[in-house]
């Protein structure tokens, strides 16, 4: 049968082509027969083609590699919106938070005066006062003793800054407060308090509250 | 022969006078036995006479006179008048003004007087004076009575003055009158009402809503068979762990 195309240099073919791989395998021959350059030489080639490179627009090079470097990825979000959550939840701290929040609880109740009354028998009540600071004079003022700072001073007992005085007092309630170094003025945190009526808080006690 | 009132008067300001005790006020003594005899309840006059005296060197003279015209206006309402000279000498220990001094005793006198009305003709001294103390702390008549009532025929005091310390303490003050009259009805109530306000005082430095925690968990340690006091409306934060017993 015919071939229907007409080819002016005849039917093209998949077949390699032998002349080509001639040539190339001349090309070789005479690449290998030239002889070894200097090392120096190479070198300075390279940096006259780099320092060429550099004086005629190296700044569009880098400035794509920088950009090819930096180039916002999709997984950058993700990371930050990542470490946002677990940086404020801290899943992992949960008791530690806790532990840390009762200490500074404890720092801030330690931090107020607290104290305690006691019924010593005889008709002695025994009121202590534990102070946050040092104090060179603690005197009980109150309705027992016409709120006069002189007449009930408190000694100081230990070095744990407690301070105690034992007063005689009839059945009946007391309204009292503590004057540090004659001129701080302060309750026990733990006490009944009254309402402040204007002159400051007090604490209360009850002597002999029988049912 | 029978005493008249200054000489009762003047027998009494020389038993209790003292050197350093400053000038004592002398009342009028027809003007002291006009004022107290309507009003008089159980205390003989003479020692309603001897409540005036207070120690009148730590005020001013303007000071002093306007306080003893208020002490002369509550015993004729019938007030003990050994709250209201306490209450001015303890402005005077606090170095607090002169008006200042005479508002609050005069805030005083009306808190005690209505107390007064609260609490009922028989109450004591103390019993008023805690009563003016609640009312002032936010309670109204009707609470203060209420817990005067379980009270009966014991003192009440113990009671009002933890009512008012658990106001202080943040806790609602219904949900408090509820502890109160729930715990005053047992036996030996006196010793569990304290150790209701140490226990809300402990936690209430941790916040309001721990102070009210430890009252519930206390009310239902205390009172066999209790379900606890009802949730009150509140804002206030979540415990963020038991309080402590």
């Amino acid at each position: 049968m015919a071939d229907p195309i007409e080819f002016p240099f005849g039917r093209p073919t998949d077949e390699p082509d032998f002349s080509d791989a001639e040539v190339m395998t001349r090309l070789r021959a005479s690449y290998r027969a030239l002889p070894t350059p200097p090392l120096a030489q190479v070198q300075q080639c390279a940096a006259a083609v780099l320092a060429r490179a550099g004086a005629s627009g190296a700044a569009a090079p880098v400035s794509r590699s920088v950009g090819r470097t930096f180039r916002p990825q999709w997984w950058w979000g993700a990371a930050a919106a990542a470490t946002l959550v677990v940086g404020v939840m801290r899943p992992w701290r949960g008791e530690k938070t806790q532990h840390e929040a009762d200490s500074a609880f404890a720092a801030g109740a330690a931090a107020q005066p607290t104290g305690s009354t006691r019924d010593e028998g005889d008709g002695e009540i025994r009121f202590d006062l534990t102070l946050p600071s040092t104090a060179n004079a603690v005197a009980i003022v109150g309705d027992f003793n016409g709120w006069d700072e002189t007449k009930t001073p408190m000694a100081k007992r230990g070095r744990d800054g407690t301070w105690s005085v034992r007063v005689p007092l009839s059945p009946g309630r007391y309204t009292y407060a503590f004057v540090v170094d004659g001129r701080e003025w302060l309750v026990d945190a733990l006490a009944p308090q009254v309402p402040d009526a204007g002159f400051g808080p007090a604490n209360a006690v009850i002597v002999d509250g029988e049912d | 022969m029978t005493l008249t009132g200054a000489a009762w008067l003047l027998l009494a300001q020389l038993a209790s006078a003292s050197p350093a005790a400053g000038v004592m006020f002398a009342q009028s003594a027809t003007s002291s036995q006009q004022r107290m005899a309507p009003d008089d309840q159980a205390l003989p006059s003479a020692q309603q006479r001897q409540q005036i005296q207070f120690d009148a060197a730590r005020f001013d003279s303007v000071t002093a006179n306007t306080l003893r015209g208020l002490f002369e206006d509550a015993v004729e309402l019938g007030l003990p008048t050994r709250p209201l000279i306490n209450r001015a000498l303890e402005g005077s220990a606090r170095r607090m003004t002169g008006d200042r001094i005479v508002k609050v005793v005069r805030e005083l006198t009306a808190a005690l007087n209505e107390a007064k009305v609260a609490l009922g003709a028989g109450s004591t001294s103390d019993e008023l004076v805690a009563g003016a103390e609640a009312l002032r702390a936010g309670y109204d008549a009707r609470t203060v009575t209420a817990v005067r009532a379980t009270r009966t025929p014991g003192s009440a005091v113990t009671a009002l003055v933890v009512l008012t310390d658990l106001a202080r303490s943040g806790v609602p003050t219904g949900t408090a009158r509820e502890a109160v009259t729930s715990i005053a009805k047992l036996p030996r109530s006196d010793e569990a009402l304290l150790g209701l306000q140490m226990a809300v005082a402990k936690n209430a430095q941790r916040g309001p809503g721990m102070a009210l925690d430890a009252l519930n968990r206390y009310v239902r340690g205390t009172i066999p068979g209790s379900p606890g006091l009802s949730a009150p409306t509140t804002t206030d934060r979540k415990p963020v762990r038991p309080p402590d017993s």
